[in-house]
C-alpha cells in the first residue's frame, strides 16, 4: 500500500513532466537534427565558399610578400637611422608612389600608343610567321610525305587568332584586376613589412617547448634564404630587361621597351623563360628589319650578351645562391602545374614557389647535417 | 576594498614587469630603459611543466635561457645513460650562453625541476637586432662578453690551480 502511495505521486510527476517537456524535447531534437543536417550538407559548401572567397587573394598576397621582401632592406636602413619602423615604411611608400606618379605621367601615353600600334601590328607579324611556316611546311612535306596530313600552318594561324582575341578581351579585365591589386598590394605589403616578424614569432611560438628552439632557428635561416632569393631574382630580371631594352633601342626595331619588359619578366623562369622571351623580339626583327646586320645584332644581344655573358657569368653567380637551383625536370613540372592552376601568371610564379620549397628543404637538411641530429632519443643515448 | 578590486586596479610594479625583471640580470646592466623595452619584445617567454626537458646534450644550440621563475637542473649523460648533475639554477640565473654567438651542439642537458617560466634569447633575434639597432645589440653583446670573459678567467685560474696541484703531487 505504502509502495503504491509512493509510486502514485511520482508517476503523476512523470506525467506532468511529459506534458511540459515533451514539446520542448521534440522541438530541441528537431532543431538538433535540422542543424546537424544543415551542417552536414553545407560542410562541402563551406570549403567551396572559402575557396571562392579566397580565390582572388592568392596573387595579391604573394606579390605583396615579394614587395615586402624587396623593401625590407630599405626600411631597415631607415630604421637604423633612428626612424620608427612605421614612419620608415610610410616614407618608403611615399617615395615609391611619388616616383611612380612621375614616371607614370610620362610613360602612360607613350605606353598606350605603343600598345595600340602593337595590337594593329600583331596580325602582320603573325601572317609573316605563317608565310615562313608555309614555305617550311612545303619543303618538309616534299621530304617526308608521312607528314602531309599534318597542317602546321593552319594550327599556328588559329592559335595566333585565338591569342589576339584573348589579349583584346583580357586587357580590360586585367586592368580591372590591376585596380584592385593597386589597393590591396600596398595595404598587405605595409602590414607584412611592419608586423612580419611579429606574425612569424606568433606562429613559431605555437611549437612545443622541445622543438621551439629548432623551429625558431630554422625559420630564421629559411626566411633569410628566401629573402635573398626573391631579391636576387627580381633584381636579375630588372637588369636583364633593362639591358635588352637598351640594346634593342640601339637598332631600328620598334617596341624596344616592351620587348625589354617581356624579356625581363620571362627571365624569372629558368631555362624556358629566356627562350620564350627572345621569340617576339627575333620575330619582329625578322619581319621589320629583314635578315640583315641588325637582325644578327639582335640575336647576339638576346643570346650572347643578355643570357650567356650577363646572366650566366655575372648575375647568377653574384645574386642567386646555389641553394635555389632547380632540376630542369622540376622547372618544367612547376611551369605546367602553375599554368594549370593560375594561367600565365601561374607559369611565372610556379618556379619561384617550387624554389621556395627547395630552399626550405635544403636548409632543414643542411641544419640536420651540421648538427648531426640523431633521429630518436634512443639512438642518441647509445651513440653518446 | 576587498582583494578582488585591489587586484584589478593595482598596476604592475617595476619588479613584476618583464623589463623590470631583465634590468636586474647582471648581463643586461648596461641597458637603458628603452633598450630594456626592446629586449622585452626580443626574448621569447616559454612556460615549462615540472620535469620537462629544455634541451638535450647534442641538440643544436642557438641561444641562452634565463630563468624567470622555477628551477632548472643542468646535467650530463655518460655512455651508460647515467646522469651526473652539475648544478641547479634558480630565478635570475641563465644557462646555454656559449651557443649564443656561434652555433654548436649543446654540451649539457637541461631539465626543469618544477613548473618554470624561461626567457629564451636566441642568436637569430640578436642578428636581426644588430642589423636594425646596432647600438642595442652592441650593449647586449658587451654585457654577454663581459660575463663570458669573467667566467673564462675564473676557469683559467682554476685550471692553473689544478695544474699546480698536480705538479706538486707528482713532485712529492
Amino acid at each position: 500500500m505504502r509502495h503504491e502511495q509512493h509510486l502514485y505521486p511520482c508517476g503523476l510527476r512523470v506525467m506532468n513532466l511529459n506534458k511540459a517537456h515533451f514539446l520542448l524535447f521534440y522541438l530541441t531534437m528537431t532543431a538538433a537534427i535540422a542543424s546537424g543536417l544543415a551542417i552536414f550538407s553545407s560542410a562541402s559548401t563551406i570549403t567551396v565558399l572559402f575557396r571562392s572567397a579566397a580565390e582572388g587573394l592568392f596573387v595579391p598576397l604573394l606579390l605583396s610578400l615579394i614587395a615586402a621582401f624587396l623593401l625590407d632592406p630599405l626600411v631597415n636602413s631607415l630604421e637604423k637611422r633612428h626612424i620608427p619602423r612605421t614612419r620608415a615604411i610610410f616614407s618608403v611608400f611615399f617615395m615609391i608612389s611619388a616616383t611612380m606618379l612621375l614616371l607614370g605621367s610620362w610613360l602612360v601615353p607613350y605606353g598606350q600608343n605603343m600598345w595600340g600600334s602593337l595590337l594593329s601590328d600583331f596580325p602582320r607579324y603573325t601572317s609573316q610567321l605563317i608565310n615562313y611556316l608555309r614555305e617550311a611546311q612545303v619543303s618538309w612535306q616534299s621530304r617526308f610525305p608521312v607528314l602531309a596530313q599534318y597542317d602546321l600552318t593552319n594550327t599556328v594561324r588559329t592559335t595566333a587568332e585565338q591569342v589576339l582575341s584573348f589579349v583584346l578581351v583580357q586587357t580590360p579585365k586585367s586592368a580591372l584586376k590591376l585596380g584592385s591589386l593597386m589597393i590591396l598590394l600596398p595595404i598587405f605589403s605595409f602590414f607584412f613589412l611592419r608586423d612580419g616578424t611579429t606574425i612569424m614569432r606568433g606562429m613559431i611560438s605555437l611549437a612545443p617547448n622541445r622543438y621551439f628552439e629548432m623551429a625558431h632557428d630554422l625559420s630564421f635561416l629559411v626566411s633569410r634564404q628566401m629573402a635573398h632569393f626573391v631579391r636576387g631574382r627580381v633584381i636579375e630580371a630588372a637588369i636583364i630587361g633593362l639591358v635588352v631594352a637598351l640594346g634593342l633601342s640601339l637598332t631600328d626595331i620598334r617596341y624596344a621597351p616592351l620587348l625589354g619588359l617581356f624579356a625581363g619578366v620571362t627571365n624569372l623562369i629558368p631555362y624556358i623563360g629566356p627562350i620564350v622571351g627572345m621569340i617576339p623580339g627575333i620575330l619582329i626583327a625578322a619581319v621589320d628589319l629583314g635578315l640583315g646586320g641588325q637582325f644578327w645584332w639582335i640575336v647576339i644581344l638576346y643570346i650572347l650578351i643578355a643570357q650567356v655573358i650577363l646572366d650566366n657569368f655575372i648575375l647568377i653567380p653574384v645574386l642567386i645562391s646555389r641553394v635555389a637551383n632547380l632540376h630542369p625536370v622540376l622547372v618544367i613540372l612547376a611551369i605546367v602545374m602553375g599554368g594549370k592552376l593560375y594561367g600565365v601568371l601561374g607559369m611565372i610564379i610556379g618556379v619561384p614557389i617550387a624554389s621556395a620549397f627547395k630552399i626550405a628543404f635544403t636548409e632543414i637538411r643542411h641544419y640536420r647535417r651540421a648538427f648531426a641530429l640523431p633521429d630518436t632519443g634512443n639512438e642518441r643515448h647509445s651513440s653518446s | 576594498m576587498n582583494s578582488l578590486w585591489e587586484s584589478i586596479f593595482r598596476s604592475k610594479t617595476e619588479e613584476e614587469t618583464l623589463s623590470g625583471f631583465l634590468a636586474k640580470i647582471p648581463v643586461f646592466s648596461e641597458l637603458g630603459k628603452r633598450d630594456l623595452n626592446y629586449l622585452e619584445n626580443l626574448v621569447h617567454v616559454r612556460n615549462y611543466k615540472a620535469q620537462e626537458t629544455v634541451f638535450e646534450q647534442g641538440d643544436p644550440g642557438s641561444g641562452l635561457y634565463i630563468i624567470r621563475s622555477g628551477g632548472v637542473t643542468i646535467f650530463t649523460r655518460d655512455g651508460h645513460d647515467h646522469e651526473e648533475e652539475l648544478t641547479t639554477l634558480g630565478p635570475g640565473d641563465f644557462f646555454g650562453e656559449t651557443t649564443l654567438a656561434s652555433p654548436a651542439p649543446r654540451t649539457v642537458s637541461a631539465r626543469t625541476t618544477e613548473s618554470s617560466e624561461l626567457l629564451g634569447l636566441f642568436r637569430s633575434d640578436l642578428l636581426a637586432t644588430s642589423d636594425k639597432h646596432p647600438e642595442i645589440a652592441n650593449r647586449i653583446l658587451f654585457g654577454l662578453t663581459k660575463m663570458i670573459s669573467e667566467r673564462m678567467q675564473t676557469a683559467t685560474l682554476q685550471l692553473r690551480n689544478m695544474q699546480q696541484r698536480l705538479a706538486d703531487r707528482d713532485a712529492s
